[in-house]
């Protein structure tokens, strides 16, 4: 069965209307309907918070309020309707300082410019089928930044705090 | 040994998923009018990268007028966008020289004026590649203005951060 793109909501937020453009061309050749563009972060707060949006395409780099500020904003703000929603961002950036970066204020995709049709089908497929957990501790909330990756490790447990509630004497079962 | 703070992890309900249905991936006929969507554009990308070359060479103005930190962050954004889209409009190499005036760019932390001759040579340099269509990224007088331009960039930064 074919996903029922139609349903969703999208917002894409980027301050250059040429790369709106493109990513709404290509998010509204599969079918998704209501697709809206922001040309700034202040603009798509108000639009944030008017309707139930489903996902988020976010650029980095943007006068005003960037998209981190904007992205942190929508996971921690009291004032955010959805501090859940998925959020791709669009971003130049290749380093992995800015990728952490990113990480930290609750990213849950990257999608790397210069963009392609497929690499934002992969993207959005990402945010349906790979959804990742979501973490609060006191100074983050948002996606788990460790990608879930089963069975990727199987040696002894070292971290103090789990080692010490481990019963390790030799009488243990 | 300080008390850990404590660390709440949970999977919020897959909204998405529910609204679309499907049993997972995309088929073959979403992925090639997706790809249809972006050929389609391409007869307006000619004219998309001429605006952003231009919005580039009215930054550049606006900050040798005024050498601040505002119209400095407007020539980076400028710069950054044609380094993550050129290569979409068929530019590469535009792509390689702005990622180069990012580089020079990109910290307003300097406290000093930049070099105006060397950001003109990048505006310069994105202008012809673009007037003479040049789309390969082989081209060689291109790769060769690219590779000066990434070479003074780096000897600046060297000679005045100490990077």
């Amino acid at each position: 069965m074919s996903y029922r793109f139609d349903r969703l909501k999208v917002l894409v937020i980027d301050d250059n209307q040429h790369m709106r453009r493109l990513v709404s061309a290509v998010l509204e050749a599969v079918g998704i309907k209501t697709v809206f563009e922001a040309e700034n972060a202040n603009d798509a707060w108000k639009i944030f918070q008017t309707e139930p949006w489903d996902l988020i395409f976010l650029d980095w780099v943007m006068s005003g309020m960037s998209g981190l500020e904007f992205a942190e904003k929508i996971r921690t703000s009291p004032d955010s309707p959805n501090p859940f929603i998925p959020i791709v961002m669009l971003t130049g950036y290749s380093s992995i300082e800015r990728v952490n970066a990113a990480r930290d204020v609750g990213i849950n995709e990257f999608l790397a410019k210069p963009v392609s049709a497929k690499a934002i089908m992969n993207r959005l497929v990402a945010v349906i089928e790979h959804p990742r957990s979501f973490v609060r501790t006191k100074g983050y909330f948002g996606p788990c930044r460790r990608r879930r990756r089963e069975g990727a490790y199987h040696g002894p447990e070292r971290r103090a705090s789990e080692l010490e509630t481990q019963d390790t004497s030799p009488n243990a079962a | 040994m300080s008390k850990q703070q404590p660390i709440e992890i949970f999977m919020p309900p897959n909204v998405l998923k529910a609204k679309v249905g499907g049993s997972g991936g995309l088929d073959a006929g979403a992925i090639k009018r997706a790809e249809d969507a972006m050929e389609e554009l391409k007869v307006e990308f000619a004219g998309w990268i001429i605006e952003d070359v231009n919005r580039l060479t009215q930054m550049r103005q606006e900050y040798e007028a005024n050498m601040d930190n505002d119209r400095l962050g407007n020539l980076y954004r400028a710069a950054h966008d044609l380094k993550g889209q050129a290569t979409t409009f068929d530019f590469p190499l535009v792509a390689r020289v702005a990622s180069s005036l990012c580089k020079l760019t990109d910290d307003t932390s300097y406290g000093i004026e930049l070099p105006v001759t060397l950001i003109d040579a990048h505006v310069d340099a994105i202008k012809v590649i673009v007037r003479d269509g040049i789309k390969d990224p082989t081209n060689q007088i291109a790769t060769v203005l690219a590779v000066e331009l990434e070479r003074q960039v780096k000897v600046f930064l060297e000679k005045t951060l100490g990077e």
